[in-house]
């Protein structure tokens, strides 16, 4: 990346060396010693990189930089100190947007990095599923076996493949879980299942021969990993079982060695080195292998085993791009095909489903039900997918919505759909959800256009309002923290220590008031990447209702009885929903705007927040953060989306089958 | 959340776990009786209670509480002896151990501030919200006086059966909280408990070694990064493995002393689930199975846990001030407390019964009592509020005292950093300095144990 206008000396002269030079050493730190080549103290390079990107440095008191040299300066920094990506999956934004969009990037030998990554939570339910052939739900594991996969609490995505190993309270549960999946196989367990021949066979057997182990181990390897055992592999597992039975315990000496298998680290490892293809080794990487493939692209759209896919791995039928391409159509257009972790993604990109964490009082007049409210958003974005043109456009802006709305099957299997809620006693003159949207009745049919110019999008969904609210009221902050994160790809620094973060509990005045303290200089210089994003959604009520008044306490009136408490009484006060769009990154997004229509319609407009899309699409489906050598992917799948009419299949099959996912760098092998 | 090391860094932990000689601790013990060396053990239980540890609990009667605006107001120390004072109603359970009580007032730990809870950041005053920044306490101490199982952590979560959010081993190393009694039951003393006895003790020392080897096949197969994604793995079935071996060895010993749970090990009652969790892990430090236990009821983030057999139902709401029927929330807190106040005295009185060198188990035990939520539902980390019982051994030196520190900013002032510091001199592993300073008070030297409590 050129530099086109800025002079990393001349900008660190200007604005660093008059409090961080020779003599003065504010806060004990110095730069005008830094080597101008950032590979050389990529440490202290970083750190100035952080401080200027953030706007920490140069403090308020001082001339600000232009905003534009600012992004130039962090790019070069980037590029040249030779940073490791971030690991956690909402640190993504640390590589700079320009670096992956700001120019066309080379055709280059791309792959990721080979890996072992270990199962999903979601995935080790597949596992269980592939194994008993059963329906194992999420909520109830069969025969007391419990979960033993977690995922990080960190908000948005949260499944990369880098962050999770297996300590040993987590092997102790998969010991246990292993010991009971083998009791349900072989039919000692709460349930009878004859599904397994050769493992109940071996288990059977008075003095179960070598040729009867073999079966068995080699159907649980088929079942558990989806390959064969080698020669090698049974006889370790033969010797198990002989030390084993040697206390006399044959069936319990076979049970051991089926939980072995169900223990080993491919089976709950999903394993991505590369083949050992020889012409390809010549060069720096080497494509998955068919059964990684295979279980790669189940457990990337799916979240078990997908047959077909094996069966053509096995066939030598899953070992070109086009072979995949063609599997990755065929599943994503698959009606009968679990869209879960599709759905999923917009779960995490959205956040809408944590609406039920956010505990409210129960309303006086109207019905708060949560999970309605979250599946009305559900049911948005899978029709917005169905239709799969402009998503993301749609996603942010359609006029649509469903209010309430209940689909499910009848006793004729056939569809029936009508209001999540009717009037009963419960609701005792409360009305009911569709309240929340702006209809007085339910309306139908679904799904209906909103009453106008009131709420367009999945942000302003009233799941999405509450799920970015507090108990009690609006959080303007966080959602612009969102808008920032997540739409303009922005970043912002985490709460500095010993900041107690506390809004002025004042109820006569606005939140858009009370909100003022973080103008205080030390609070804007990371509360202005936010908060002004975030406050256009005032337009709301923390229920999600809209509204065009804030309502406030008035000041309490003496009451007539000078005994008693004053009277507070509600007075309604003007609405301001106007926002300002800072340092985005585009200067055609850079602006005031009067409400979040106009914020968000702009903005869905914009190439660069669906370029940002694109990047949140590829941290999901590639469990890691893009890195500078993924620019050329980035790139290419944003213009297959673009090409495509705005199409997410179309932009997930391009990642699917782009190099970066099919190909494994090669490690150069420490001799050992 | 595990989170990758290197192998060199497991291996260095697992030798510093294993304590300075090459001998594992049973060995070590066995060795040292049969010299005729008698070496008694020194234990740490550290009980952590969410929702905030109200300073005014702390106050015995006849003394003045001096709290405004959640700060505490004394500009200088103050001692008084509980010899002729009665505790506040919520700790009244502990009064038959008042002569072993150090009511520790006016420490801060500004540093971890949090919302619900300072998460790892209570016991490695660090800040709460950034993951696990280094060790947490009960991990120190666990290094300083290790056994079969270095450090053992039972609980129960408002939320799954391990909590990863109040314990650490090392920076980016969360280590979890067992919140089931079975899973408990099982990790501590599975070998003597199932059914098939021997012979499923021995499948499962087979499987443990044949896993290890089978590990470390599939991660010598492998080059570079991808190989350090199995050494947690590796070295759990190694660790499993290893303690096998010595459990083995104890045996009668964990017969005799394994609890009898019977229905309380699969309850979902959550004093139900204490009950158990306190039983099992006194049962581990009387069959010799660790020296330091974890004992956590709730905590991290928003896990609270529900109590509907006391009809309390919501936490978070009686944080907010709401009454529960004819209940003030500080009714609820008060009788909260008192359940827990129980447990500890229930699981003191457990020890005290055990006879040890010329004393009792008790003696040489520190329980050490707090929340990860400071001094209350939102807390503000000016104050956090300590209950300690027993000495270590002689090694502390509590004694019935109520021991208010001069306030946060003043001369003098104090922090849960220097009482970690304490426990570590007192076990052995002296350190001055403990987490992360606190900026508020740059003014006043931070390190250091407190004097007060420590042996002239």
């Amino acid at each position: 990346m050129a530099l086109a206008d800025v002079d990393p000396a001349a900008y660190l002269k200007a604005h660093c060396f008059k409090c961080h030079g020779e003599t003065k050493k504010s806060g004990g730190v110095r730069l005008d010693d830094l080597p101008s080549d950032p590979s050389k103290d990529a440490e202290r390079w970083l750190t100035v990189r952080d401080q200027i990107r953030d706007h920490l440095m140069p403090p308020a008191k001082e001339p600000r930089p232009v905003d534009k040299n600012t992004r130039e300066l962090v790019s070069w920094i980037t590029l040249k100190a030779g940073a490791r990506p971030a690991r956690l999956p909402n640190q993504g934004n640390l590589i700079p947007h320009e670096l992956l969009f700001g120019a066309p990037a080379k055709a280059n030998d791309d792959a990721s990095p080979s890996r072992l990554w270990r199962l999903s939570p979601n995935g080790y339910v597949g596992l269980l599923n592939d194994l008993l052939r059963g329906k194992v739900n999420k909520g109830q594991m069969p025969g007391g076996m419990i979960q033993p996969f977690n995922l990080v609490d960190e908000r948005g995505i949260r499944d990369h493949a880098g962050l999770y190993s297996i300590d040993e309270p987590t092997t102790e549960v998969l010991l246990r879980n292993a010991a009971a999946i083998v009791d349900l196989q072989v039919g000692t367990g709460t349930q009878k299942n004859n599904n397994n021949p050769e493992l109940t066979a071996a288990y059977r057997a008075e003095s179960p021969t070598r040729k009867q182990l073999d079966a068995a181990v080699q159907a649980q390897y088929r079942m558990a990993i989806g390959r064969k055992a080698s020669p090698e592999e049974l006889g370790r597992y033969w010797g198990l079982y002989e030390k084993c039975a040697e206390g006399g315990d044959k069936a319990g000496a076979v049970k051991t060695v089926l939980q072995a298998v169900l223990l080993k680290s491919d089976a709950i490892f999903r394993s991505e080195m590369g083949g050992n293809s020889a012409d390809e080794a010549k060069n720096s990487r080497r494509m998955l292998a068919p059964l990684e493939l295979a279980r790669a692209l189940s457990l990337t759209l799916g979240e078990r085993r997908e047959p077909t896919l094996w069966q053509a791995a096995e066939a030598g039928k899953l070992s070109s791009r086009d072979e995949v391409s063609a599997h990755v159509k065929r599943l994503l257009y698959d009606p009968a095909f679990s869209k879960a972790r599709v759905m999923n993604f917009f779960h995490e990109y959205f956040e809408y489903h944590r609406a039920d964490e956010v505990f409210k009082d129960r309303p006086k007049d109207f019905t708060h039900e949560p999970r309605t409210l979250i599946s009305d958003t559900d049911q948005l974005v899978a029709h917005i997918l169905a239709t799969d043109k402009d998503v993301f456009r749609q996603l942010l802006t359609t006029e649509l919505s469903f209010v309430s709305h209940l689909v499910k099957l009848n006793k004729q299997k056939q569809l029936e759909t009508g209001p999540a809620h009717v009037p009963n006693n419960n609701n005792k003159g409360r009305k009911l959800v569709e309240h929340v949207y702006g209809f007085e009745k339910w309306p139908t049919p679904q799904p209906v256009t909103l009453p106008k110019e009131t709420r367009i999008g999945i942000l302003m969904q009233p799941s999405w309002l509450i799920a970015w609210g507090t108990n009690f009221d609006n959080d303007p902050v966080r959602r612009g923290r969102w808008v920032r994160e997540r739409l303009l790809g922005g970043t912002v620094p985490d709460l500095p220590i010993g900041v107690a973060a506390q809004i002025p509990d004042d109820p006569q005045r606005t939140l858009r008031d009370r909100l003022k303290v973080t103008r205080e200089p030390q609070c804007w210089k990371c509360h202005q990447r936010m908060d002004d994003l975030g406050l256009p959604f005032e337009q709301f009520d923390h229920f999600g209702r809209f509204r065009t008044t804030e309502e406030v306490q008035d000041v309490p009136k003496p009451a007539k009885n000078p005994k008693s408490k004053p009277v507070i009484t509600l007075k309604a006060s003007p609405l301001e929903t106007t926002g300002l769009v800072t340092d985005s990154g585009d200067p055609k997004l850079d602006g005031a705007v009067k409400e979040p229509r106009e914020m968000i319609r702009k903005i869905a407009n914009s190439d660069r927040a669906r370029q940002v899309f694109v990047r949140h699409v590829f941290r999901y489906f590639m469990g890691r953060n893009e890195t500078l050598s993924d620019a050329r992917t980035l790139q290419e799948a944003d213009r297959v989306y673009v090409q495509s009419g705005g199409s997410f299949r179309a932009l997930v099959h391009s990642l699917l089958t782009s190099d970066v996912f099919l190909y494994r760098r090669l490690n150069v092998v420490a001799a050992n | 959340m595990p989170v990758q090391t290197t192998r060199r860094d497991l291996l260095k932990g697992i030798t510093l776990g294993a304590g300075a000689t090459l001998l594992s601790p049973i060995l070590d013990q066995v060795a040292a009786r049969a010299s005729g060396e008698a070496r008694t053990s020194r234990r740490v239980v550290i009980v952590t209670q969410t929702n905030g540890f109200s300073p005014r609990h702390l106050v015995p009667s006849g003394v003045e509480w001096r709290n405004p605006n959640g700060r505490s107001a004394s500009a200088r120390l103050t001692e008084v002896s509980l010899a002729d004072k009665n505790l506040h109603a919520a700790l009244e359970p502990l009064t038959l151990f008042k002569n072993r009580l150090a009511l520790v007032q006016g420490l801060s730990s500004r540093i971890a501030l949090g919302g619900h809870s300072t998460n790892q950041g209570c016991l490695g005053a660090y800040p709460a919200n950034r993951g696990p920044l280094g060790p947490t306490i009960d991990h120190l101490l666990a290094q300083a006086v290790p056994s079969v199982f270095n450090h053992v952590a039972l609980g129960m979560s408002g939320a799954g059966l391990l909590n990863y959010r109040l314990s650490a081993s090392g920076r980016g190393q969360a280590t979890p909280v067992i919140c089931t009694p079975e899973l408990g039951f099982r990790t501590l003393f599975g070998s003597v408990a199932a059914g098939q006895g021997q012979r499923d003790f021995d499948h499962r020392s087979n499987l443990l070694d044949f896993m290890a080897d089978d590990v470390r096949r599939s991660r010598n197969a492998l080059a570079g990064e991808e190989r350090q994604h199995l050494d947690n793995y590796l070295a759990a079935f190694e660790a499993l493995h290893r303690r096998q071996n010595e459990i083995a060895g104890m045996r009668d010993q964990l017969r005799r002393h394994a609890p009898n749970l019977g229905n309380r090990l699969t309850t979902t009652v959550t004093s139900t689930i204490l009950e158990a969790q306190f039983e099992t892990g006194a049962a581990a430090l009387i069959a010799g199975l660790t020296n330091v236990l974890l004992l956590s009821s709730g905590g991290g983030e928003q896990n609270f846990g529900r109590f509907p057999e006391f009809g309390i139902n919501d936490l978070h709401a009686i944080g907010h001030g709401q009454s529960v029927g004819n209940r003030t929330y500080e009714d609820c807190f008060v009788e909260l407390r008192q359940f827990h106040c129980r447990l500890i005295a229930g699981l003191a009185t457990r020890l005290q019964n055990m006879r040890e060198g010329n004393g009792t188990m008790l003696d040489n035990t520190v329980i050490v009592y707090l929340s990860d939520s400071a001094d209350g539902h939102h807390p503000s980390c000016y104050q956090w509020p300590v209950v300690l019982m027993g000495n270590l051994g002689g090694r502390l030196r509590t004694g019935g005292r109520f021991i208010d520190y001069p306030a946060y900013g003043n001369a003098g002032h104090r922090t849960l950093a220097n009482l970690y510091c304490t426990l570590l001199h007192a076990a052995g592993r002296p350190r001055d300095r403990f987490g992360v300073t606190d900026p508020g008070l740059r003014d006043l030297d931070q390190s250091g144990p407190l004097q007060e409590l420590l042996p002239a």
